[in-house]
């Protein structure tokens, strides 16, 4: 009798699976399904960009990364919540929400420039330890800062702030039509702005003379400090973009209700930029593009696959993403693009 | 004046103490050899001078202006080139990136990369390729080359002909010369034959100190005085 249940219970199971395989292959599900997965993948790859070129140039693991987009979230969230009013019609909302992103980036990358000067430089002879420790600890001090200034206005430290939510534009957060594909216009924005962000940063690597010195002093900063590069100005410049262009992710995921402008967006979104810029390779930007790639793409994929066929159990993408790292670990642990060493000072 | 004056400087590695008191001076237009067997402290000096290893004591003196205490790329801006012993090409970059890297701010790129192409014509050929894939050869020509363009009054370079075959050591050889009337050199080199045809002047270094120097012209490949040295 339980054999039979089990078999019968088998059988089921096999059949949900190959009407899933079916439904999945559906042209129109699975264009969603890699749309939402490259809106994922342009998310990850915006957290992980400033993490992979601080480490390639630097050498330093930078905790603090994920407390900067948090940061980055809560005062582009400001920006928009000031400036955005009841009346202000979608593209006036989408123009500031530009707006905020500049302004973000700006103050961020100068808070990043002053973390390098006046708390990193004086470590880098020290083992990196001494760096990872001290990242952490500007993770705590920027999350109790965050924590103190949010409840004294009056919000909710742990919940997504509503406010900022509230100011998108109508046509991002309603789905449009692509074909036979329906997507969220914000899933649509995500992808536009990680390709232009990508693109500017691959654009500033490899067409301007300061990326020249940024990739040169990533493979060997004493050489490049000998044919007369200022690698410790260079430090600096990289630093401060790095955590602006995680203001900038910030500023994107505060209107995202996936994750919002909250406190704990802090370690929310420096876990999945390890697991990328670990995939791809640390310190290559490259890599981190690709790794961005394949983790957005499975975690839309498990994501849809879980909540559709197997079980609904919505934590399970996430393991499936840790998962990945596990393996990527085991057979290829210097990641796809990574080589034996880079950065350092 | 000397172009470089090095006057007794003690350089440590951690508690060891690699130079005890190294003195040398390059003349403008000279070629000047610095030889000795492996470990005795020849890349040390050289690295000394750029600070990128800094004497704890002595004076570096370079066109008038002392060095110590001043930061590498200040030293490299002021004209002092280095070509080192294991090249330490960027391999990632083109040979067209590593050859620009050097070029220096408001210099013309383009004039400056002819400079080397002109010299290692192999250069151009493969100025889009990485430079990790060049042979041996090729990345020596490319860290001369390096050194080449960026517009230096004084070249340091270390041990160019190790590990090379006798044919590029015959190229790097006509390209080192072809530098040497151009620019100030500071030559580290176990060859003892291409030092000396290279060089105007000579000093040998031995445990840190200089035990010998001399006019180039007046010594020779097989001189005792200088092989009790140099050999192993």
């Amino acid at each position: 009798m339980t054999l039979a249940l089990e078999l019968a219970q088998q059988a089921l199971l096999q059949a949900g699976f190959v009407d899933g395989l079916a439904e999945f292959a559906r042209p129109g599900t699975f264009a969603e399904v890699v749309l939402r997965g490259l809106s994922k993948a342009a998310i990850y790859v915006m957290i992980a960009a400033g993490l992979t070129l601080i480490f390639g140039l630097l050498g330093v693991l930078n905790f603090a990364h994920g407390a900067l987009t948090m940061i980055g979230a809560y005062l582009g969230g400001l920006v928009m919540v000031l400036t955005v009013a009841q009346g202000t019609g979608p593209w006036a909302r989408l123009a500031l929400f530009f707006v905020a992103m500049a302004v973000v980036f700006g103050l961020l990358s100068a808070l990043g420039g002053s973390i390098e000067v006046r708390l990193i430089r004086p470590l880098y002879d020290r083992p990196p330890i001494y760096q990872i420790l001290l990242t952490f600890g500007v993770t705590l001090v920027l999350e109790e800062l965050a924590r103190i200034v949010v409840g004294f206005y009056g919000l909710q430290p742990l919940a997504e702030w509503q406010a900022a939510l509230g100011t998108i534009p109508a046509f991002l957060e309603t789905s449009q039509s692509l074909g036979p594909v329906s997507v969220r216009g914000l899933a649509l924005f995500e992808i536009f702005l990680g390709a232009l962000t990508v693109a500017a940063i691959w654009g500033f690597l490899t067409r301007t003379r300061y990326g020249l010195f940024i990739r040169a002093g990533s493979e060997d900063s004493e050489m490049a400090e000998a044919l007369g590069i200022d690698v410790r100005r260079v430090f600096t410049v990289v630093f401060a973009l790095g955590a602006g262009v995680a203001g900038v992710a910030g500023t994107l995921l505060m209107w995202d209700p996936v994750w919002g402008a909250s406190v704990p967006l802090a370690a929310e979104s420096l876990l999945p930029a390890f697991v990328v810029v670990i995939i791809g390779g640390l310190g290559t930007f490259r890599g981190t593009v690709v790794g961005g790639l394949i983790v957005g793409l499975v975690d839309a994929t498990t994501t849809w696959w879980f909540q559709n066929v197997a079980v609904t159990w919505t934590w399970l993408p996430e393991v499936a993403i840790f998962m990945i790292l596990v393996v990527a670990l085991i057979v290829r642990p210097q990641g796809i693009y990574g080589v034996e060493e880079v950065g350092g000072h | 004046m000397a172009l470089l004056d090095v006057a007794d400087i003690e350089t440590y590695y951690g508690e060891s103490h690699v130079l005890e008191g190294v003195s040398l001076s390059v003349e403008r237009g000279d070629v000047v050899a610095l030889m000795g067997r492996n470990g005795v402290g020849k890349t040390t000096t050289l690295r000394s001078i750029l600070q990128l290893t800094p004497p704890r004591s002595g004076s570096v003196t370079y066109d008038g202006t002392d060095l110590v205490g001043r930061r590498t790329h200040e030293v490299a801006a002021m004209g002092v080139g280095w070509i080192p012993e294991d090249r330490r090409i960027f391999t990632q970059l083109s040979v067209a990136e590593n050859l620009r890297v050097s070029v220096p701010d408001g210099d013309d790129a383009a004039e400056a990369l002819s400079i080397a192409f002109e010299t290692f014509p192999i250069l151009e050929q493969r100025r889009d390729q990485a430079a990790g894939t060049l042979s041996g050869g090729q990345q020596q020509m490319l860290a001369l080359g390096r050194g080449l363009v960026g517009d230096n009054d004084l070249l340091l370079v270390d041990e160019p002909s190790e590990g090379l075959a006798p044919q590029i050591v015959a190229d790097v050889a006509d390209a080192l010369a072809a530098a040497a009337s151009e620019t100030t050199m500071l030559l580290v080199e176990q060859n003892l034959p291409l030092a000396l045809d290279l060089a105007d002047r000579f000093y040998v270094l031995d445990n840190g100190r200089v035990v010998d120097e001399g006019d180039a012209d007046a010594v020779s490949a097989d001189d005792d005085r200088l092989r009790r040295y140099l050999s192993a």
